[in-house]
């Protein structure tokens, strides 16, 4: 069987790919590809290591506990003016 | 008209889980907690007011993320001098993955930076990256959200990305040789 994409084209897509963002027929054109292609795996493998630093390191920042209650006390406050 | 107690219950339900997520794109939009902090009171005292304007079971952290940009906009952001998004726009970034396909191909030397320096990196982008790459890659919404949220055509959206992807894994490469996290590449 031929492959639909070629590398230059998986690279392309390979960020939408990641992030869940093609269609089902690309997504699984791309899977088929990337399990086939060493230099896409890997260049695939770079890539998902860059999103999950990004979604591990920069998305641990909670909303500070003194902020919450301020909001809740100042909605509170609100609601009881109607 | 709705008993406010009803009221409160629904907000507290659907847009009070979201509070973590509209404080860590206030502190990457403005850099600074203190007015991150303002942001985000000032947009959940504004989405409760309006909260009438929210169709229930919709995306509710679309619907605040917008009154936070919004908000953001037009009382917070600095009018000074800034990179003109157009020009940028208009250069492609640096592929860093080229400079280290041989070396770390699989891109390790991303898991050695410190939480620190990697949002510190994010603030560097120019604005209208930086505000596109939090909201995809941080906050984890689809293209189609973005668009909604920022008021801009997906295509838009998809070529920002790409460009603040890029800049940013050129800013976190340069960190990760200081470091010796990565060798530099031969010249």
């Amino acid at each position: 069987m031929s492959d639909p994409i070629n590398c230059v084209e998986a690279e392309e897509r390979l960020h939408d790919y990641l992030r869940q963002e093609l269609t089902p027929e690309v997504e699984q054109q791309m899977r088929a590809h990337i399990d086939r292609c060493r230099h896409c795996f890997q260049h695939y493998q770079f890539e998902a290591n860059f999103f999950l630093m990004l979604e591990t390191r920069a998305a641990r920042q909670p909303c500070p506990d003194a902020l919450r209650k301020r909001i809740l006390d100042l909605l509170r406050a609100e609601a009881r003016r109607g | 008209m709705a008993e406010p107690s009803t009221a409160v219950r629904s907000f507290d339900k659907e847009a009070l889980p979201h509070l973590d997520a509209l404080y860590r794109v206030a502190l990457r939009l403005t850099s600074d907690p203190a007015r991150a902090e303002d942001l985000v009171q000032d947009t959940m005292l504004k989405a409760y007011r309006s909260w009438k304007q929210y169709r229930p079971g919709t995306n509710a952290k679309g619907w605040l993320l917008t009154i936070l940009r919004n908000t953001f906009i037009n009382d917070y952001r600095r009018r000074k001098l800034e990179p003109v998004a157009m020009d940028l726009e208009a250069v492609e970034p640096h592929a860093i993955y080229r400079d280290v396909e041989i070396d770390d191909p699989e891109g390790t030397f991303f898991s050695k930076i410190v939480d620190d320096k990697v949002t510190e990196a994010v603030d560097a982008l120019p604005p209208d990256f930086r505000e596109v790459l939090v909201l995809s890659d941080i906050e984890g919404l689809h293209y189609a959200e973005i668009a909604e949220t920022i008021g801009a055509p997906v295509g838009t959206v998809k070529s920002r990305l790409f460009r603040a992807r890029r800049l940013l894994q050129a800013k976190l490469y340069e960190h990760a040789v200081e470091m010796g996290y990565i060798k530099p590449r031969e010249t």
